[in-house]
């Protein structure tokens, strides 16, 4: 359906009716929130759009909001392509995304304690004692530690997609590492600097809170007996493709940030080596992985970790942010049991949507998969970044039949899901020159503390850059909005 | 501080400071060389000889001619070229990466685009007209990248820590381009039999650390060998002489040395001793050997920043 809009930069805006369009309703009219925001852009021409995205561009590579790409010959600086128009969420819609994502962040941390406590969930036949066993991701050395103030997921990541019935479903939770918040701030610095004459006319929510809430929240969970805790991110280094978030959530806490090379244990304490000696660490914001954080307890290979780091954290003499083992519960695979999850520990109907999901290592359920793969997404239930997806509208013949021999192999690795429809965003496409509808997800940022929780007012929306793709993961080639949610 | 981010930030104002000395004596040498008063000083091979010998003395072993565009582009531009002016600020850059959550969002981003300017200057202009262009870029943005450091940064061990970079390498530069010109003027007595004492080698020497001017009003005469040598090394007020370098080192490394008494071992003991030293030098002690004290200098300049790494960059 072609959009009824006279401006030039929407003279290709095709949206597909069978998608939620965030920008047009289903009689072709703008939304009420982007009424002003459409009037503004009218004063604009196409080259003003084309110099604004190289303006926006240039302001990513000078901030250095940039990552690594290493080939054979040279090493390439580049950006996550930052799109122009912003996406607009309302006061109403965003509230109840606020509370859906606290809701499950604390069923996670609930359902994370009983895990490595008394597993009454297992017990009470609520979640297989399988998905436990057979997940990489729980470790059976955290079973019976008290994680300090009792937080597992002190910060988690929760994606969400409207879908065509214009609900928002939560597609998956990320509480081991999840990344992107320093994008919601870059990307709300970028567009202030190119359009800043849009910003007067909404009210919007500011997003540099997150970094004074992240040092409250990683500080409340202190180790006993410290007073004034001293705070570090813990960094795989500059050539991790993570490395300016690292940095700059150091900066936004005002704290240092270290490898693993800068630490040392001594006495079970943590100690960083400054130019005035050894200095005690209190709690460390990691951003390593779970097995590459101590040689001497997990992977032994491992450069970017401190050995001894986990006996101290078990001692109580170190707090890790967010504590190790806590990936068994993003799994995919225990993601379909959220609602029971949230009932069961918080006594709530669950706020947002799960979406509906096969799980393979059901034969029941392997059946149907198999049967209709053609109308699933099928995913694997530990790797992130976008990686290991198989959409089955887009696969041959062959494909499919490679798909369900993958399967068949390895049941327990693999979950189902229907197709869902993510809504699309008008999104500047710089090779035509306009702007196009793209499909989006939005991640949500919620910090847990001892009595204390947070959650951004704002989210990384991110956008699938190729016409009709549906993985906008930036590993896969997608790009980011900014994203306002609105006051009133 | 961390002891590993201390070793980059002082690298960091290390890098900074040299590419500025590097683009300006190349600036400086060779359009001073398009009118120069005598056939020597306007050799194409007599200045490329000297911008090499500031660049990287050991570029010239196996050199007997030069080829102008070849030595411009391995100083300028070429990535190959450890002592580039793009590797010095690509380098300065890496050091600031490593250490950005401790300086300012300001400083880096200046940074950033400066490295981004340089490695983006299109070579074949560089080559053909863009020489003054490229280098007045870099002589344009160091002073507001040092500007961005005493505006942005807290004063205390991190802004102290680059700024030893910068008074160490812009000492050590100093002298560099003091014994550069030396030899210069040395080789106008013996093939043209031109006064060591009045060369115009001493003009480029003081154009080319920024100090002709100042050194004019100080003295109010032409440079000689004695007044620019006296200005540049043993000048308690010329901000680019060696005297004010170390003044500032010794400055800055009681930021991190609270000791009344230094240890005799540390770099806090050696940079006073070395300041004092040369506080009651004379021109005359410096002429008396002049090649002997440029050497001594050199090697105590290096010997601070072995005893640097020693006391805060690899004490563990």
């Amino acid at each position: 359906m072609k959009a009824p809009i006279n401006l030039p930069i929407f003279s290709s805006y095709e949206f597909d009716s069978r998608f939620y369009d965030e920008i047009f309703t289903e009689n072709n009219q703008v939304r009420e929130v982007y009424e002003t925001l459409f009037n503004l852009f009218s004063e604009y021409s196409v080259n003003d759009f084309s110099n604004l995205n190289e303006k926006a561009k240039d302001a990513f590579f000078n901030q250095g909001i940039t990552f690594q790409v290493y080939g054979d010959q040279e090493t390439k600086e580049k950006i996550f392509p930052f799109d122009l128009f912003p996406r607009i969420i309302g006061n109403k819609e965003w509230t109840k995304i606020e509370k859906g994502a606290l809701q499950r962040s604390k069923a996670l941390n609930a359902f994370l304690w009983d895990l490595y406590h008394d597993q009454k969930i297992i017990k009470d036949g609520i979640v297989p004692i399988e998905l436990i066993n057979s997940s990489v991701n729980f470790l059976k050395e955290m079973k019976g530690f008290n994680p300090p103030g009792g937080i597992y997921n002190h910060v988690s990541g929760t994606d969400l997609i409207k879908h065509s019935d214009g609900d928002y479903y939560v597609l998956e939770d990320n509480i081991r590492c999840p990344s992107g918040v320093s994008y919601v701030v870059g990307n709300r610095a970028a567009l202030k600097r190119t359009l800043f004459g849009v910003f007067n006319h909404y009210q919007s929510y500011n997003v540099s809170d997150y970094g004074q809430n992240l040092l409250e929240i990683i500080e409340s969970v202190k180790p006993k007996g410290v007073d004034l805790p001293k705070c570090v991110v813990l960094t795989p280094g500059v050539y991790n493709s993570a490395y300016y978030e690292h940095s700059f959530l150091a900066k936004q806490m005002g704290v240092e940030l270290v490898e693993g090379r800068d630490l040392f244990i001594e006495n079970d304490f943590v100690y960083m080596k400054t130019i005035r000696g050894l200095e005690r660490i209190d709690v460390i914001y990691r951003r390593v992985d779970d097995l590459f954080i101590d040689p001497l307890a997990f992977k032994k290979d491992s450069l970017l970790g401190v050995p001894g780091l986990f006996k101290s954290y078990k001692k109580g003499k170190v707090c890790l942010v967010n504590a190790p083992g806590t990936g068994v519960a993003d799994d995919k695979a225990i993601y379909t049991y959220m609602p029971q999850i949230i009932k069961y520990y918080l006594n709530e109907e669950p706020i947002l949507n799960n979406v509906h999901t096969y799980h393979c290592s059901r034969p029941d359920e392997l059946k149907y998969v198999l049967e209709n793969i053609d109308k699933l997404v099928i995913k694997p239930v530990d790797e992130s970044g976008g990686y290991g997806i198989s959409i089955g509208n887009k696969l041959t013949k062959a494909e499919i039949e490679k798909v369900k021999i993958t399967i068949k192999e390895d049941p327990r690795k693999y979950i189902a899901q229907p197709i869902m429809s993510l809504s699309t965003h008008a999104t500047y496409i710089e090779e035509e020159n306009s702007f196009e509808p793209r499909h989006v997800d939005l991640r949500t940022f919620t910090l847990l503390g001892k009595d204390k929780d947070f959650v951004l007012k704002g989210g990384l929306t991110r956008v699938a850059l190729k016409r009709g793709n549906l993985v906008v993961n930036s590993s896969q080639g997608g790009g980011s909005k900014d994203t306002w949610i609105l006051k009133k | 501080m961390l002891a590993r981010v201390a070793n980059n930030l002082f690298w960091m104002g290390r890098y900074i400071e040299r590419s500025e000395h590097i683009a300006r004596y190349l600036n400086v040498n060779y359009f001073s060389s398009l009118d120069a008063p005598n056939d020597l000083s306007q050799s194409r091979q007599f200045v490329l000889r000297s911008m090499l010998f500031v660049a990287d003395e050991e570029e010239l072993k196996d050199l007997k001619e030069f080829d102008e565009q070849k030595v411009l582009f391995d100083i300028g531009l070429n990535p190959e070229k450890q002592f580039s002016i793009l590797n010095s600020i690509s380098n300065a850059q890496q050091n600031a990466n490593s250490a950005r959550d401790l300086i300012s969002s300001e400083l880096y981003e200046s940074i950033n685009t400066l490295k981004r300017a340089v490695i983006s200057f299109d070579k074949d202009k560089f080559l053909k007209n863009g020489l003054f262009e490229f280098t007045k870029m870099i002589t344009t943005n160091v002073p507001s990248l040092r500007t961005k450091i005493r505006g942005t940064l807290l004063h205390d061990e991190v802004y102290a820590i680059i700024m030893l970079g910068i008074y160490i390498e812009r000492a050590n530069q100093v002298i560099r381009i003091v014994n550069s010109k030396y030899n210069d003027a040395l080789v106008g007595k013996v093939n043209s039999d031109i006064s060591v004492e009045t060369s115009y080698e001493w003009t480029t020497l003081l154009k080319c650390v920024e100090s002709y001017d100042m050194m004019r009003r100080y003295y109010r005469k032409a440079p000689t060998s004695t007044t620019a040598l006296d200005f540049l090394i043993l000048n308690p007020y010329c901000p680019r002489s060696i005297m004010k370098s170390l003044h500032n080192i010794h400055y800055y490394i009681g930021y991190l040395c609270k000791d009344d008494i230094p240890h005799k071992d540390s770099a806090a003991f050696f940079i006073g001793k070395l300041k004092y030293e040369h506080q009651y030098k004379t021109i005359e002690d410096v002429q008396g050997d002049l090649k002997g004290f440029i050497e001594k200098l050199v090697e105590d300049l290096s010997l601070i920043g072995e005893k640097m790494d020693k006391d805060y960059f690899s004490r563990f």
